[in-house]
This record gives structure tokens, sequence and C-alpha cells, in this order.
């Protein structure tokens, strides 16, 4: 029962995290990604029942390794599939495009209700795409005072978010 | 609350500017950091609505922008009047014009052309010799002239006048010449004499003339 729960919290703990992951690797529109991520998990309690986890590591870092493998392996894989097949088309699952739109606008709203000096900041540096040193000559101020805005912008955008 | 010292990172690894080991080393630390896990997730999000829907919340922002651009060329303008404005761009281009037709020809010519008068009728253009002696009244006949010399491969004329005829004309390739005996005994005190040099290159072409000078003698030999 100990395992069990343990492997239900290892689930719901990594799974965000190595989708996060292999998203990034293989492109956030490939539908394969959550094949992937299912496949890593389950060999990742495969793995641990058969106490090849033996805590030498932390168990984040013996996910990240499983993960890392599974990733040259799909790339591998995908580079050998792609000689002979065309690219397969993205269809994000509707309702998670749905809720995925919903949380964007309410995002945008928010930023708009946000500072000037916050909005500033954001303007420049991820719409503009300025850097950080170039942001903070224009506003004149440190590049720590811009990495700070983006950081409170971000915690007062996550409260609004969740009014 | 203490930041992450990969707090940093977060960014760039979004935007994929870090190394291969950088990435892989943030890599392994967010698989084991629920913060910073949660605070990229965030800021992934807040990058892909910003990129996607910035024109439309920036919109303020980038009018702005645009006016203070509109501001800044405004004030440009507004500094003078239109009347202002097209004076000075008249006087710009004649400006202009000046300059490039006078440089050019000062960099070809850096001395105005020097025109000498030989007589009333007679102008040549060409540089000026020098004469070095006699150039005043002398007590006795000269027995030698002296004048600047211009350079190599020139043959010099002098002539002596007296009463504004020739008198006696020689050539020489130095810029000194001794008077022959026979001429110095024809020349007399109490009279005026002038001199004069003229310098000519080897083809024979007039390159230089020296301004005609006049000299005393004031006692015989």
């Amino acid at each position: 029962m100990k395992e069990k729960l343990d492997l239900d919290e290892i689930i719901v703990k990594y799974r965000p995290i190595l989708s996060f992951r292999i998203r990034k690797y293989l492109g956030h529109q490939n539908p394969d990604w959550e094949d992937v991520v299912n496949e890593i998990i389950t060999n990742v309690i495969e793995k641990i029942k058969k106490r090849e986890f033996r805590g030498e590591s932390s168990i984040g870092t013996f996910i990240y390794t499983i993960s890392s493998r599974r990733i040259v392996d799909y790339i591998r894989q995908k580079s050998k599939t792609l000689k002979h097949f065309p690219e397969p088309k993205t269809f994000p699952a509707p309702e998670q495009e749905f809720e995925n739109k919903e949380r964007a606008e309410k995002l945008a709203e928010a930023i708009k209700k946000l500072k000037p000096k916050y909005r500033k900041v954001l303007h420049l540096y991820y719409y503009k795409g300025l850097s950080r040193n170039e942001v903070a000559e224009k506003l004149g101020i440190s590049t720590r005072r811009v990495s700070e805005r983006v950081d409170y912008a971000q915690k007062l955008l996550r409260k609004l978010i969740k009014k | 609350m203490k930041k992450c010292k990969f707090d940093d990172l977060i960014d760039s690894y979004l935007l994929n500017k870090l190394e291969r080991e950088e990435r892989e080393n943030f890599e392994e630390h967010y698989f084991n950091c629920q913060r910073c896990f949660e605070k990229m997730v965030g800021r992934e999000e807040l990058m892909n609505v910003v990129k996607n829907k910035g024109q439309m919340i920036f919109a303020d922002e980038e009018r702005q922008e645009e006016k203070k651009e509109v501001l800044f060329i405004e004030k440009i303008l507004s500094f003078l009047t239109p009347r202002q404005w097209a004076y000075a761009a008249v006087s710009v281009a004649l400006v202009l014009i000046v300059l490039l037709n006078v440089v050019p020809l000062l960099k070809k010519t850096p001395q105005p052309p020097f025109f000498l008068d030989l007589d009333k009728e007679e102008r040549i253009r060409g540089e000026s010799i020098s004469l070095i002696s006699p150039v005043i009244d002398i007590k006795t006949v000269p027995s030698q002239f002296m004048w600047a010399p211009l350079g190599n491969d020139v043959e010099y004329k002098i002539s002596i006048y007296f009463n504004h005829q020739p008198f006696w004309t020689n050539t020489t390739k130095e810029n000194t010449i001794s008077l022959p005996e026979d001429v110095k005994n024809r020349m007399e005190a109490s009279r005026k004499y002038s001199w004069q040099v003229k310098a000519f290159s080897p083809q024979g072409i007039l390159l230089a003339v020296s301004p005609k000078v006049q000299f005393k003698i004031t006692s015989c030999k």
C-alpha cells in the first residue's frame, strides 16, 4: 500500500514536469508527446517495482535520466520514420484547447490591468524582444530591477487570474 | 522568499538560449525543484500570451512609442517655421554647391595662379623669381648677379637694361652669373640700370619671370 501510494504521488507530481520537458523537445504541437510521457511513467513505475531505483540519486534525477534516454530514442526513431512518412498532423484535444484559450484571455486582461511600470517591462522584454540590459538602459533601472519587476508582475498576474 | 540560483536561467531556457550542459543541468534541477518548475510554467504562459496577444495588450504602449517618435520629428520641424526651413534648405544647397566646386579646385591648385605683367601688353602666368643681388644702389659695378634657384633642368636668361633698352644678355643653368670684363667696362657710374631673369624649361617653355629691378652705380670702378 505504501509503495502504491508513493507511485501515485510520483505520477501526480512528475507527470506535469515530464510533459513540460517532452513537449519542449518534441514540439508543442506534436501529438506524440502524451504517448512518450505515458511510456516514461510506465517505465519509471516498472523500474521502481523491480527495485532498480536504489535511492542513490533523488527520484527527480532518476526520472529525468529516464526521460533523457527516451527523448534520444524518440528523435532517432523519428528521423528514421521521417524518411518514409510525412510529419503527422497536429490535433490538440478540443477541450484542452478551449481551456488554454480561456486562460490566455484571462491572462491578457490581467496584464492590461497591471501598473505601467510592470507593463513597460513586459512590453519591452517579451513583446519587443529586448535583452534585459537593453530594457534596463531604456527604463533607466538596473538589470536586477528588471528581473525583479518581471518576477513581481508574474506574482501579481497569478493572483489576478485566480480571482 | 529566498531566490533560487537557477532563477535567472528560466527565461534563457524558454528562449532556447542555454548551452547544452547548462540546459541539462537546469532540466535536472527543475525535476527536483517544484518552485522553479512552477515559476517556469507560469513564465512560459506569460511569454506565449504576450507573444500572441501583445498587439492588443500593449496597444497603448505602442501608440505612445509612435507618438514619441512623431513628437520628436515634430519637435525638430517646429524648431523653424516652414519659410525658415525653406531658406535653410536653399542656404545648405548653396553652401554644398560652393563647397563641391571649390574643394576640388583647392586640392588641385593649392596656390592661386600667379600672373606677372612683363610690360603693358604682355602678361604671363607662372612662378616668380626672386632676385638676390644687386637690388639696391651699389658703389661699384657689380661683378656677379644672383637670384633664387627654381630647380634642376632650368635655364635662366639674364638681361640687363639701360634706358629700357637691352644692354647685355646671357644664359646659364646656375642661379648666379659673373659679368664679363668688357661689359663691366661699359657700365658707368651714376647711371641707372635694371635687370631681369627669366627661367625656361629644357623644351624652351617660359616657366617664371622675375620683376625688373633697378640699381644705380654710385661711384666708378
